[in-house]
């Protein structure tokens, strides 16, 4: 990977903001989020990519919709998703809804597949969580053929079968940029390599140079079943301000409640200031001046051979000024930073 | 009657360019994009799109595209005509269009139906011989997710909610909805228990035969004390600048797609003399501003309908002709049918 090919995104989870200490509503973060994106293309970021959610303070329950409505107002930002939940959708609607995003957008859809590490999605849409595996895999394989063949006549285990059909609109010939999502199951990454689709690696936790082993399994196998080399790609969450000091203390802020929560409901780590420090020193959590996150992002980029690397920006209640420096920062000065240092010591691909 | 209502409706046909070549799927959907910016430009208060899985027509999720269309507009209201619910999900069609609603500042308008078309139903595996059922049991949901409360609901076609709440949530509290029918008295009676709107639609025959539609309408929200909301219709036709030029690009379209259409559902290929007769007395709207407009304002003074829409494209029709249709109905038509009513 050249320095000058090494991509940076931002990923929302469709996450509620403030502004000036009042909580925007649904429908103004559904709208503020296609602000974000217009600055996201005006800063020169790549990709912008939204989620899916099914609960309390996340409006990306339809993720399609959105980022059609980024795709008018846009030009050139590339547009997908961080992750699509593939178990609990119909392949069918999917390829529907992303050739039209395709369209709509002049070419710049794509998308992240994954399982999803919340699991909403499987009661609200009649699932049982005892099929997560089978029905990933099950409904990948649709979704591929779909994408890259013509006509297909199928039929498998969760869905009714289909004869002979064409869907509308087309996607172009082969179908668009898809990616695997995975957490850190080694079936994930070799599954990705098995479908020849590049690997998006969700970090959310810990050292993230343990996925070395995920990178290395990947590429072996890829090169195993006769594969050329795919993009891998990074997902972690973070914040960039203009010191080190604000963003450490702006993200604890709002990041250390939720994470609570969630370790309650999840039984995660409980979120310690100290633990909150190291995992922004040597851990998952990208917080810093620009100099600081760049810095992160290329031994990232040099530690597990990325070629991407994409910032969840979003975290429940953030004020939506830290959120827009966050992009701001991100495009002006992180960007241009990583692909120095990239250049003056470069990656191992 | 200055609160009428115009609309134009389009499934998506596929056009073709100006050397008579068909666009591809993608570029049709951004024509439609693109119409619908111009169509606001014009005046016109609603563009609604038809959710339809055939190769003639390149829209199959209407809310994708109408997405693309609210961040490049400010006035339009945006619909479906229609969001084929029977074979779709009740929880992801409100999630599509309250972020549709979101997205557009609160324009979103979701039509639903169980459509002329029944490709949806082996598609998403439903079976046709459930038609009522799926579409009665969908329908209650639906009208328990508008409460935007969470919903505890169980049925025979969908996995039980329990307690489920669905975001995002409107501004309004409240997603614009309507039913649309082709004809069924069940349909408008169901239209009616529920208090949602009626879109007729009446794509054959004398517009006068659906007045008993329109008064039993009425008389079933008196009886379930619902609202009689103003009704709509919706029927298919063409405007160029004379009758002629209108009929011309016309008409070799619609013979193509009504005979292909017809050939599925057991009807003989239209004749000339049936097409002239369907303009002069039925429901094709075809001709002249001015010719479409006194058509129009007969229809809508007959059945007393508070929305009109147009059905605008037709099969292959070419880009330039259909960006003209949309001008003319936006600029000319709608004005013409107000000062006809008014006068």
């Amino acid at each position: 990977m050249t320095a000058q090919g090494f991509e940076l995104g931002l990923n929302s989870f469709g996450e509620v903001a403030t502004d000036a200490g009042g909580t925007l509503s649904d429908a103004e973060t559904v709208r503020l989020i296609v602000e974000e994106a217009k600055l996201a293309e005006a800063v020169g970021l790549d990709v912008f990519s939204i989620g899916e959610h099914y609960r309390r303070g996340h409006n990306d329950s339809a993720t399609p919709v959105l980022l059609a409505a980024i795709a008018t107002a846009t030009e050139r930002i590339r547009l997908g998703t961080s992750v699509t939940v593939l178990s609990t959708n119909d392949p069918v609607r999917l390829y529907h809804e992303f050739s039209t995003l395709d369209a709509v957008s002049n070419g710049r859809a794509q998308l992240v597949l994954g399982r999803a590490s919340a699991t909403d999605s499987f009661p609200l849409f009649g699932y049982d969580l005892a099929d997560y595996e089978e029905l990933f895999e099950e409904k990948l394989d649709l979704f591929m053929r779909l994408q890259r063949e013509e006509t297909v006549t199928w039929s498998g285990k969760f869905r009714p079968p289909l004869v002979e059909q064409q869907l509308h609109p087309r996607m172009p010939p082969g179908g668009i940029p898809t990616w695997i999502g995975v957490g850190g199951s080694p079936n994930s990454v070799v599954r990705a390599a098995r479908y020849d689709l590049p690997l998006m690696l969700a970090i959310i936790g810990g050292r993230p140079q343990r996925f070395a082993g995920h990178v290395e399994l990947y590429h072996r196998t890829l090169e195993q079943l006769g594969h050329a080399r795919r993009p891998v790609a990074q997902h972690s969450l973070g914040m960039v301000a203009d010191t080190d000091e604000e963003a450490l203390e702006t993200w604890w802020t709002y990041w250390q409640p939720l994470v609570a929560q969630l370790a309650a409901e999840r039984g995660f780590y409980k979120p310690t200031r100290e633990r909150y420090l190291q995992e922004v020193d040597s851990g998952a959590l990208f917080v810093g001046s620009p100099e600081t996150v760049a810095r992160k992002i290329a031994t990232m980029a040099r530690d597990l051979r990325l070629s991407r690397f994409d910032l969840k920006y979003d975290v429940l209640n953030l004020p939506r000024e830290a959120r827009a420096r966050t992009i701001e920062l991100l495009g002006r000065e992180v960007a241009p930073r990583v692909k120095q240092l990239l250049t003056k010591e470069p990656t191992h691909v | 009657m200055s609160d009428l209502v115009f609309g134009l409706d389009t499934f998506g046909d596929v056009p073709q360019d100006d050397s008579g070549t068909p666009v591809s799927d993608a570029r049709a959907i951004r024509q439609v994009v693109d119409e619908a910016v111009l169509a606001e430009d014009t005046g016109v208060d609603v563009i609604a799109l038809g959710e339809h899985h055939r190769p003639e027509f390149a829209i199959s999720t209407p809310e994708t595209v109408l997405a693309g269309i609210a961040t490049r507009t400010d006035r339009i209201r945006l619909g479906s005509g229609v969001t084929v619910l029977s074979s779709d999900d009740p929880v992801r069609v409100f999630q599509r269009f309250s972020t549709v609603d979101a997205l557009s500042n609160g324009r979103a308008e979701v039509i639903l139906g169980r459509g002329s078309f029944t490709e949806s139903f082996p598609l998403f595996g439903y079976d046709l011989s459930d038609y009522d059922v799926l579409f009665e049991e969908k329908i209650e949901l639906f009208a328990k997710l508008l409460e935007e409360k969470p919903v505890t609901w169980s049925g025979t076609k969908r996995a039980p909610l329990d307690n489920a709440d669905v975001f995002p949530k409107t501004e309004s509290g409240h997603l614009t909805t309507w039913v649309g029918v082709g004809g069924t008295p069940q349909s408008v009676i169901r239209t009616a228990q529920y208090g949602f709107p009626l879109m007729i639609a009446i794509i054959g025959g004398t517009p006068e035969r659906f007045a008993p539609y329109i008064d039993l309408y009425q008389r079933a929200t008196d009886k379930f004390g619902t609202t009689a909301h103003p009704v709509g219709m919706h029927s298919p036709g063409f405007i160029a600048d004379t009758d002629e030029e209108a009929r011309e690009l016309h008409w070799p379209h619609y013979r193509v797609i009504r005979d292909r259409i017809g050939a599925l559902r057991g009807w003989p290929p239209i004749r000339k003399e049936e097409y002239e007769a369907e303009i002069e007395h039925g429901s094709l709207y075809i001709g002249s501003p001015e010719t479409v407009a006194r058509k129009m304002a007969r229809a809508i003074k007959a059945l007393g309908v508070g929305r009109f829409d147009l059905i605008y494209t037709t099969g292959a029709q070419p880009i330039s002709a259909r960006l003209r249709a949309v001008e003319l109905y936006g600029s000319k038509v709608v004005p013409m049918v107000r000062d006809i009513l008014a006068g």
